[in-house]
């Protein structure tokens, strides 16, 4: 009798997808922004860049060696926060201050919780809320390289004063002004969508519903359809609804669930916007989700076919 | 315009390469083993002793006790022993081994039953010895039986043959297209059924062409091109896609005046009442990537697997795992000694790289689980169950996310890029559960009794 077989319980295939290659997508459609933000602000960038990602990996190692936890840092989702992270900074930022928000957001925000997928907030989004609290220089917008521009001063805050200084719609889209190093160029971050899209990582709902809802609102309360188009395409909107409320552990699990979120996340960034003295809201908007999902899993759950609702 | 909504499924690979390939009768085994418990039901009890002479088609285990269904010699020779057989780890009973002399003689009882009505139809079907040849087991006439209850209008035939590899229902269909055409004319004359709906996947078009054929002329016959996707041919999904219908959690199909019947069973049914032999042979596929010449083969029940892959020219490579059945639900064989038994539609055998398992990583939430259960089940809920202490505490949870309605079909667990256990996991859960539910009926009733 043979007993070299091996005996396992069913299904005995699979598919080819693994997280390994989902966090490496993410990372692939992250390039564009990340390139583009290189070639917008320059080389410091880059330094932050490196300095982000650096850190999150290195952290994470650190982290499991020290409890003795299995080694993680293959899975690649350190290199996606710490990526985001940077990518949602100013070139303002000091690079001791990349080290710290990044160590933060890896150890505080996900190893601590008991690492990937236990998380219960988006870990690059909280420590850049982490950053902007601690430091003054992440929020405002550095001056671009690559153009001549009065003030550096965000489109945002040049909306939200009325400034007649506010860059044109092309501008906004090709990200040609100031902000986060990964989040002005609206064509880039689009391109990531498309490959997320094709890789099937992510479904088109939650980006569009979140985008969309904000644009809705400010048309509806502004009345002007560039007003709207600006507000989408200026800000850390883009960035925030294509890779950050599409982060799988820290959103509902149903379809459903996910598209509550993203309306949500649209009205909170609005409200923030448009009511309050702040003129960014994105991340707040998502960290209020993330705290929020939990309780919209509860009612957007799938009804089993043929089972009675709630039993 | 259809807006109904449609189930989750999936696109796996079809690997069908016998679909083509018409069924062999290989050279019958020098030895068969016979398992007891080939059926879903209680195992069938021995009534020949060590020494007898069997031949083809004589009763060599009677049917014992609820859901049981008799065994017939399927090879001509001697009971060699009658000895504790384990057919899967952990799952134990009795098997006859019978040495065969190469004759293939048949038994002078093997007769065409005498059916006049009802109950004598029902009465031949059990003693046919067919269960669910699809895989699931459980004795045709058991089904049937259903009829007592009440009138059982639509029979849904199902052909879907959704798991890659095995194209053994296909052959039927096109090699036994007769005995398709005379099953339904049984239970149209025995059931008085109505409707019969038969489900083939679209990846058999010669299949639907032959069905189509021979049913033109018969209005009460639909035959319903499907599409190839997993789990077609699993019940909820059939009803809904073929039939439009839903069966609700707790309720039997029956009840709704539906059954649904494999193809292949219904035509192994026909040939019995036709000709009195039972069920000692069946057609199954013998296929996966460490198998040279992929084939159908018509064999005795009972065949040992090494056996099946000799006639399949053997192994190009080193076995890394057999599978009876198809890799969805399929289970693994232990041994290659292990024998074929009547539910069994096929033999994967996978090589080394294709067998090794994968990795499990932690859970990333990404809903894959949850948006592919054809069901709308939660596996990860489950999963977070499991690791709740409080026994109590976990089945409701578990109840509440209705396990119990898990059919344990596979696409969680194919799907999962975290490569978690799912369906392992769901096995385990819906166990539990059951468990827990049969003790609260238990003191229920105890309370009731102290009354």
């Amino acid at each position: 009798m043979e007993t070299n077989l091996i005996l396992s319980s069913s299904p005995h295939i699979h598919t080819r997808d693994s997280s390994r290659r989902i966090m490496l997508d993410v990372i692939i459609a992250l390039l564009p922004a990340a390139i583009a933000g290189i070639i917008i602000f320059g080389a410091k960038a880059l330094g932050v860049i490196a300095a982000c990602v650096i850190t999150a990996v290195v952290s994470e190692a650190l982290f499991n060696l020290i409890v003795h936890k299995q080694q993680t840092v293959g899975d690649f989702s350190a290199v996606v926060t710490g990526l985001l992270l940077a990518l949602n900074l100013s070139t303002n930022v000091a690079i001791w201050q990349c080290v710290v928000g990044s160590a933060f957001a890896i150890v505080v925000v996900k190893c601590l919780f008991g690492g990937l997928g236990k998380n219960f907030a988006n870990p690059a989004i909280t420590g850049r809320v982490f950053m902007l609290l601690a430091f003054s220089t992440v929020a405002g917008g550095a001056k671009p390289a690559v153009v001549e521009l009065v003030s550096s001063a965000t489109p945002l805050e040049l909306l939200a004063q009325g400034s007649e200084n506010a860059p044109g719609l092309m501008e906004l889209f090709l990200g040609l002004h100031g902000g986060a190093i990964g989040e002005t160029c609206c064509l880039a971050l689009l391109l990531g969508f498309a490959w997320l899209l094709f890789r099937r990582v992510i479904k088109w709902h939650v980006p569009v519903i979140f985008i969309g809802t904000v644009f809705v609102l400010y048309l509806v309360f502004t009345g002007s359809f560039q007003m709207a188009l600006a507000e989408i395409l200026a800000g850390g909107l883009f960035i925030g609804a294509i890779f950050m409320a599409t982060d799988y552990v820290t959103s509902p699990i149903t379809l459903k669930g996910k598209m509550v979120f993203a309306l949500g996340c649209g009205l909170v960034t609005f409200i923030i916007r448009y009511f309050c003295a702040y003129p960014e809201g994105v991340s707040f908007s998502i960290l209020a989700m993330n705290i929020l999902t939990p309780y919209i899993e509860k009612f957007t759950a799938n009804t089993p076919l043929g089972g009675s609702k709630n039993g | 315009m259809n807006f109904k909504k449609s189930i989750s499924s999936l696109k796996l690979p079809h690997y069908k390469s016998t679909a083509a390939k018409a069924s062999v009768r290989v050279a019958p085994p020098s030895e068969v083993l016979l398992p007891m418990n080939m059926h879903s039901g209680q195992a069938a009890e021995p009534v020949v002793a060590v020494g007898d002479y069997v031949r083809v088609g004589q009763l060599i285990a009677r049917e014992e006790g609820r859901n049981s269904s008799p065994v017939y010699a399927t090879i001509s020779g001697t009971v060699a022993a009658i000895e504790p057989y384990e057919s899967e780890p952990g799952r134990k009973t009795q098997a006859i081994l019978i040495k065969g002399d190469g004759k293939m003689e048949v038994d002078p009882s093997v007769q065409p039953p005498e059916i006049h009505d009802l109950d004598s139809f029902l009465a031949a079907v059990r003693q046919s010895g067919i269960v669910g040849l699809g895989g699931a087991a459980f004795p045709l006439w058991a089904k049937l039986d259903a009829i007592r209850k009440g009138p059982i209008k639509t029979v849904l035939i199902n052909g879907a043959e959704c798991e890659p590899f095995i194209t053994s229902d296909h052959r039927t269909m096109v090699e036994h297209s007769d005995l398709v055409v005379k099953g339904v004319a049984l239970l149209k004359e025995y059931l008085h059924s109505e409707e019969f709906i038969l489900g083939i996947e679209n990846n058999k078009p010669d299949a639907i062409a032959e069905m189509q054929r021979v049913f033109a002329d018969d209005p009460a016959v639909v035959v319903k091109p499907l599409k190839s996707v997993y789990p077609q041919g699993a019940k909820q999904v059939l009803l809904y896609n073929a039939a439009g219908l839903v069966v609700g959690e707790g309720q039997r199909l029956a009840s709704l005046g539906y059954i649904i019947i494999n193809v292949t069973s219904l035509a192994k049914m026909a040939e019995y009442i036709e000709t009195g032999m039972p069920l000692v042979s069946r057609c199954l596929t013998v296929d996966g990537s460490a198998i040279k010449e992929p084939k159908n083969l018509e064999v005795p029940i009972g065949t040992r697997i090494s056996y099946l892959v000799e006639a399949c020219g053997g192994l190009k490579e080193e076995a890394g795992k057999v599978i009876f059945g198809g890799p969805m639900m399929g289970k693994t064989a232990y041994s290659m000694e292990q024998p074929i038994v009547k539910a069994t539609n096929a033999i994967v055998v996978m090589n080394r790289k294709d067998a090794a398992a994968l990795e499990p990583s932690a859970c990333i939430h990404c809903g894959r689980c949850v948006a592919n259960c054809p069901l709308g089940l939660n596996p990860t809920a489950y999963a977070k169950a499991l690791e709740i202490d409080d026994k109590m505490e976990r089945y409701a949870l578990l109840d509440k996310e209705k396990v119990s309605m898990c059919m344990e079909c596979g696409c969680c667990s194919y799907v999962c890029p975290a490569h978690r256990p799912l369906v392992e996991n769901n096995r385990e859960a819906k166990r539990f559960a059951k468990k827990v539910k049969t003790e609260l009926q238990e003191q229920e009733k105890e309370k009731e009794g102290g009354k």
